[in-house]
């Protein structure tokens, strides 16, 4: 009998991730692209990927397991789970000794304690409000013209940070702006703009309390300036890596295969 | 999926729904005709209010703009009422809801736009009872009424629960302290009444609800039985709304001895029907958003999620509190000061705890509000304190209570399932 597979698909508000693993938990492909406006296709666009990437036949996919905020959407989705429960396993399995996970996505902040098995023991998320996720960062650096790449080489040539407003993406855009009208320094408004989300992603680490190790995951987690800021904030190493910003599409993965596991077991 | 239960198993919520409608349209809107007649509007807050004391002159009406406020919410009617009370009346947005839309119903009901226009307007006070349970925003919000239609205040000073004696009852000298008040007050009574008031009425009246509170106490604690027989938040907030609106009437008296019957055949029903049976019992804390009432209700019946205790129903009093007819003024007097809210952040943590316990709960859930304060304040601590010192799995959520502005469904749900499914794999290790 050949290998079963299941995919990850992980349609978040930015970007749609995916990851195809095998049965043995191991990777064997993983893509990412933008989410747009059509969830189903960028879900559609990920799996043809994945597919095309590993060689693998469709049929020897046996289940593909939705998280994210589109995760219903997705029509060829078998089972969905939460991200938060994703981004637990998904950093447990990158990172095996995690036992709290910082995630920044593109419209929430999360922060995971989690056990270890990678279940979640208790969460808390930012509220119903952009400032202190990666849709704050991209809001701002937009206005500024500026990429993530840019904004961050910027940020880690900052001298003395300039400190933004931390309650309003709108208002804190406006803060930016008055700083380089008044002659400040582009690359200290730059980490005044990163400082701003890691500030309040330090609050909801407090909240639940920081058990090490911690894994940094989503988008932001790929900008070494929001790792710096937090390992300066918390004076702790922080578990990052590429991979991390695919730690809900391997949580799903992960989830499919003990499901798998299930049915196999159950018959 | 939770199934809703057959008809006749859910007569309940049907019954009481024709009361609140006999209130709005009977008692509220023909005021002019019951003006006429003598009668008083008497404005009142749920939160441990004397209505015993006010039944007996015969002509007072009671009006609950909390409950004209929540109401508005739940049927959709919210915007046009925030935009009255924001944009005509003038209040800044982070005013409590409740103050907000109670007082646009009034003072600008005639400029509203509601569709259900029922429920969007009250009658002006003729007199406004002030107990300061609990909520510091009481006041301020009677004052507000105050200045707008020159109505006299009674206001009754009740002491804050500092701390609940081991017989989970209040201090004997707060109890006197409100009873001598509760005396005191009866000539001004009988001046905006123009009836001079009789005792023995009184008495009978508490001796009702004596009754009825043994009932409403008998249903709450049905909950501790597994499987349980109804969601102690989502539908004890309906069967809540005669203990707030008709306390002390014989209606009221027989909707609860009903109600318990109702729900004893429930629970014979559930344990012929497992598939009726709840999958996780909860304890929740706090109000709901009334404004997706029902669709937020499913997010935890999709689960199988039954509440089997809730504090909320307890706001217009303590289950653990029993009216005593034979000292009267001071059986009301220690309900006035009894109410959840009144109760100390320490005490509460711990009646939360003690409930999860007793009712066999697998978690608690907490959802803060924007508006209120009082009731909101603690709640992170309440979950630091059951979750990190217990081990009790807490789901903290946050929106408002009538404002759905503040309410965002796809966060909401998607917290509400990651809780789910953190329960389920603590259920299967």
């Amino acid at each position: 009998m050949g290998m079963d597979y299941v995919m990850g698909v992980d349609a978040g508000s930015t970007y749609t991730k995916g990851v195809l693993m095998n049965e043995d938990r191991e990777i064997v492909a993983l893509d990412v692209t933008l989410t747009g406006a059509n969830i189903n296709n960028a879900a559609e666009t990920i799996r043809r990927k994945l597919l095309e990437k590993s060689g693998i036949k469709e049929t020897d996919v046996k289940l593909v397991v939705g998280t994210g905020y589109g995760r219903y959407i997705i029509r060829f989705g078998n089972i969905q789970v939460t991200e938060i429960s994703c981004h637990a396993r998904g950093a447990h399995y990158l990172f095996p000794n995690t036992r709290t996970v910082l995630d920044i996505g593109g419209q929430d902040m999360k922060v995971i304690k989690v056990n270890e098995r990678g279940d979640v023991v208790d969460f808390v998320m930012n509220d119903k409000c952009a400032a202190g996720t990666g849709r704050f960062v991209e809001t701002i650096i937009k206005s500024f013209g500026l990429n993530f790449k840019d904004a961050n080489d910027l940020a880690l040539k900052s001298r003395r940070g300039i400190a933004l407003s931390s309650t309003c993406t709108v208002f804190a855009q406006t803060e930016a702006m008055e700083h380089l009208a008044i002659g400040d320094a582009i690359e200290d408004i730059m980490y005044g703009v990163f400082k701003s989300v890691i500030t309040r992603a330090v609050g909801l680490i407090t909240r639940v309390g920081l058990t090490p190790e911690l894994t940094f995951t989503g988008g932001l987690s790929l900008n070494p300036i929001a790792v710096k800021i937090l390992e300066t904030m918390l004076k702790t190493k922080v578990n990052h890596s590429d991979m991390t910003m695919f730690a809900g599409a391997i949580g799903a993965a992960l989830y499919g295969v003990e499901k798998l596991e299930t049915e196999k077991y159950i018959g | 999926m939770l199934p809703d239960f057959p008809k006749e198993l859910d007569k309940g919520k049907a019954i009481q729904a024709q009361y609140i409608r006999r209130h709005f349209s009977e008692e509220l809107q023909k005021a002019p005709e019951l003006k006429a007649k003598g009668y008083k509007y008497a404005y009142l807050f749920v939160m441990g209010n004397p209505i015993e004391l006010l039944r007996p002159f015969d002509v007072f009406i009671g009006v609950y703009p909390e409950i004209t406020s929540l109401n508005i919410s739940y049927k959709g009617e919210a915007i046009p009422v925030l935009d009255a009370a924001e944009g005509l009346v003038g209040f800044p947005t982070d005013v409590c809801g409740y103050v907000k839309m109670g007082v646009a119903s009034t003072y600008m009901a005639n400029k509203i736009k509601v569709t259900v226009p029922v429920i969007g307007h009250m009658p002006e006070p003729d007199l406004m009872v002030l107990h300061y349970t609990g909520c510091q925003v009481y006041i301020h919000w009677w004052e507000l009424y105050q200045y707008m239609f020159n109505t006299p205040v009674l206001v009754y000073d009740i002491p804050h629960l500092r701390h609940l004696e081991d017989t989970a009852k209040p201090h004997k000298e707060d109890i006197e302290y409100v009873a001598e008040q509760l005396k005191d007050s009866v000539p001004f009574l009988e001046k905006i009444s123009g009836v001079p008031f009789d005792e023995s009425k009184f008495k009978e009246t508490v001796k009702i609800t004596a009754e009825t509170w043994d009932y409403w106490r008998q249903t709450i604690e049905m909950e501790k039985l597994v499987p349980a027989p109804y969601d102690a938040y989502f539908e004890a907030i309906y069967y809540m709304s005669m203990i707030t609106i008709y306390r002390g009437t014989k209606d009221a008296l027989d909707y609860y001895k009903y109600l318990l019957d109702e729900l004893k055949a429930r629970y014979k029903f559930i344990n012929e029907h497992p598939e009726y049976a709840e999958r996780f019992r909860l304890i929740f804390e706090g109000v709901p958003p009334y404004h997706n009432y029902k669709s937020f209700w499913n997010l935890f019946k999709r689960w199988g999620a039954r509440m089997v205790y809730a504090t909320y129903p307890k706001v217009p009093g303590m289950e653990l509190f029993r009216f005593d007819p034979s000292r009267p003024w001071e059986s009301e007097a220690e309900y006035m000061i009894l109410p959840y809210c009144n109760i100390n952040y320490k005490d509460r943590a711990e009646i939360l705890a003690k409930y999860v316990d007793e009712y066999k709960a697998d978690g608690v859930v907490v959802h803060s509000i924007k508006s209120c304060k009082s009731f909101s304040s603690n709640h992170g601590d309440f979950k630091e304190y059951l979750s990190k010192e217990l081990d009790v799995p807490v789901l903290l959520i946050e929106s408002d209570h009538v404002d759905p502005r503040y309410y965002s469904e796809a966060q909401i749900k998607n917290r509400i399932d990651a809780y789910f499914e953190a329960l389920s794999l603590r259920a299967k290790r």
